[in-house]
């Protein structure tokens, strides 16, 4: 149990996805100017890497490794998140209409999310055995979520500041990110 | 209807031109794959017990059948030959001996002659600051020279026997082998 | 657009990622040093031009529904094949890009030029794009990745350049490092294009 609590915060703050890890920028720029969307966003992620990280690690596990195929697992990987978050996406559209209005064009866009399929590689990667590989997808969900809601929280001040021109957008949501893995890189050494 | 069976046809079509083109160049790219990840795990050994040759012992290595596991699976040894102008003058490979902490693998330099050229050691999990001074040369320059037939025993670290005697016998594993298929080696 | 201007447009007008604003992943992750940088573009660019390429001689058949689910498997292969190759000739670099190089087929960029141009434009053209795109990608990822390095490590394309005393800033090399410099560029480039505009306009 104590492996399992040491794994989820080395995942969620040490080596967090998003600030330190790099995966899971291109969404994030995009989602995180106001508070309601990152956190849609952020729970729709959580709900899509835990199982995808499951289910690849099942793929890789009990079809590629078998058949002697591990080096189509990238090509094996992405079909099986993409045809994740289609699914997903159908039954978020007939049992939570309201959610499924809301997340708008990013429910799709978790596929290309880099943190989705990087994560189901590292899992692979780090010999993890399946309950270790659910924890950590899930653990580097939120670390996900919870980095792209803090950013969108500043983000959401800076619409009553005034920011030099050339900066708006996303450059000062780049070096605001760049502060925020500063902080999130004073944990290294807490595991 | 049409519309779901042109659907199928084509993406069937393009996973198929997939398959086939991946397979293609997976056959193409495999031996050269084999090579650089051996070369990149093994060769710092390698080039650190043998000195003086012309060819890639990398490229040049060869794996011989010892035995069956219990399985029956066939157990393999891969030997890296140096070699000068074509001749084989010393060959390395990896010998693996039971330390204190679990497995050591050795990787051994022995000449034609039958002499011990130089060992380093490639993996161990023995004490750090105890047993993990089998990898100090002071240890492993006792191994240069020595004879190949029989047990290998040189003076061990004090208050590391386990370690050192894993090496030894590690050692001893590898000469055997060479001792045993001699003439298949050379 | 002329074939010339397909190619040109993807070395400024838009410009991975400081004006196409995709493909941030990689940037932020490997551009440690100027080679890393453009080996990971050049990996990309292959990609893109051949994944832009096959996706526009096969725009006519692929029925609109099951396009992206096409595109994804036309792209997916050619990573896949970048990916051995690099194995195979490359194998220091696939070390150290490591992750990154399954990951291009995520890179937002590839299946973004895949949707909203090869999918409605002739070969040629697709082409053009493809290599003025990934080229303007990989320029960027090398001129980022030598930034970083210049001040992260002292060293030019590994030649240490930088005066000896010479204290490296390896902030430049650790996470936060790279969305700073990478939000520095972008204001910068954000700059120059305001004042073209108010130069033209």
């Amino acid at each position: 149990m104590g492996d399992f609590i040491l794994l989820m915060i080395s995942a969620i703050l040490v080596n967090n996805i998003l600030l330190i890890r790099f995966l899971g920028n291109c969404p994030f720029l995009g989602v995180s100017r106001s508070m309601d969307t990152a956190t849609g966003m952020g729970l729709a992620v959580i709900f899509v890497l835990t199982l995808a990280g499951m289910i690849t690690w099942l793929v890789h596990h009990a079809l590629l490794i078998p058949l002697g195929l591990e080096y189509l697992r990238t090509i094996a990987f992405i079909l099986v998140i993409a045809t994740l978050v289609q699914f997903v996406e159908m039954v978020i559209q007939k049992t939570a209409p309201p959610l499924y209005e809301a997340l708008g064009i990013y429910l799709p866009l978790i596929t290309t999310n880099c943190a989705v399929l990087g994560v189901a590689i590292i899992n692979i990667e780090e010999g993890y055995d399946l309950m270790t590989a659910i924890f950590f997808s899930f653990a580097s969900a939120c670390g996900f979520a919870l980095a792209l809601v803090l950013i969108a929280g500043i983000r959401e001040r800076f619409a009553l500041v005034e920011i030099p021109r050339a900066f708006e957008g996303t450059a000062i949501g780049l070096i605001t990110a760049g502060l925020i893995a500063l902080a999130f890189s004073g944990f290294i050494g807490l595991v | 209807m049409r519309d779901i069976v042109r659907m199928i046809v084509v993406l069937s079509l393009i996973a198929a031109a997939s398959g086939l083109a991946l397979s293609l160049i997976y056959r193409i790219t495999k031996a050269p794959i084999a090579y650089q990840t051996i070369r990149f795990v093994k060769e710092p050994a390698v080039k650190k017990v043998l000195t003086g040759y012309d060819n890639d012992p990398i490229l040049d290595r060869k794996t011989l059948v010892v035995g069956t596991d219990d399985k029956g699976a066939p157990v393999e040894i891969t030997i890296f030959p140096a070699k000068r102008q074509g001749e084989t003058f010393a060959v390395a490979l990896e010998g693996k001996g039971k330390g204190f902490g679990g497995l050591i693998g050795v990787m051994v330099g022995i000449s034609k002659e039958g002499k011990v050229l130089a060992i380093g050691i490639t993996s161990h999990s023995e004490t750090p600051g105890v047993g993990s001074r089998v990898e100090e040369a002071s240890f492993t320059d006792r191994f240069q020279g020595l004879g190949i037939e029989g047990a290998v025993t040189v003076d061990g670290i004090s208050g590391a026997t386990y370690s050192s005697t894993g090496v030894m016998s590690a050692v001893e594993q590898a000469a055997s082998y060479v001792v045993k298929y001699k003439e298949e080696i050379f | 657009m002329s074939i010339k201007e397909e190619f040109t447009k993807g070395l400024w007008k838009t410009l991975p990622p400081f004006r196409l604003v995709l493909g941030l992943c990689p940037t932020l992750a490997v551009t440690t040093t100027g080679i890393n940088g453009m080996g990971m573009g050049l990996a990309t660019t292959f990609v893109l031009i051949f994944s832009n390429l096959f996706v526009s001689l096969l725009r006519k058949l692929i029925p609109p529904q099951v396009r992206i689910a096409s595109f994804i498997v036309i792209i997916a292969s050619f990573v896949v094949i970048v990916e051995l190759i690099m194995q195979a000739y490359f194998y220091q670099l696939f070390k150290v890009l490591g992750i990154f190089i399954p990951l291009i087929v995520v890179n937002c960029i590839i299946l973004g030029r895949a949707e909203a141009f090869a999918s409605r434009n002739g070969p040629l053209a697709s082409l053009a794009d493809g290599l003025g795109i990934g080229f303007g990608f990989t320029i960027s990822l090398f001129v980022l990745g030598c930034i970083r390095e210049l001040l992260g490590s002292g060293s030019l394309l590994g030649v240490a350049v930088m005066w000896s005393g010479f204290e490296p800033f390896t902030f430049m090399l650790k996470p936060p490092g790279a969305f700073v410099a990478l939000g520095i560029l972008l204001a910068f480039m954000n700059l120059i294009s305001s004042y073209q505009e108010r130069k033209g306009g």
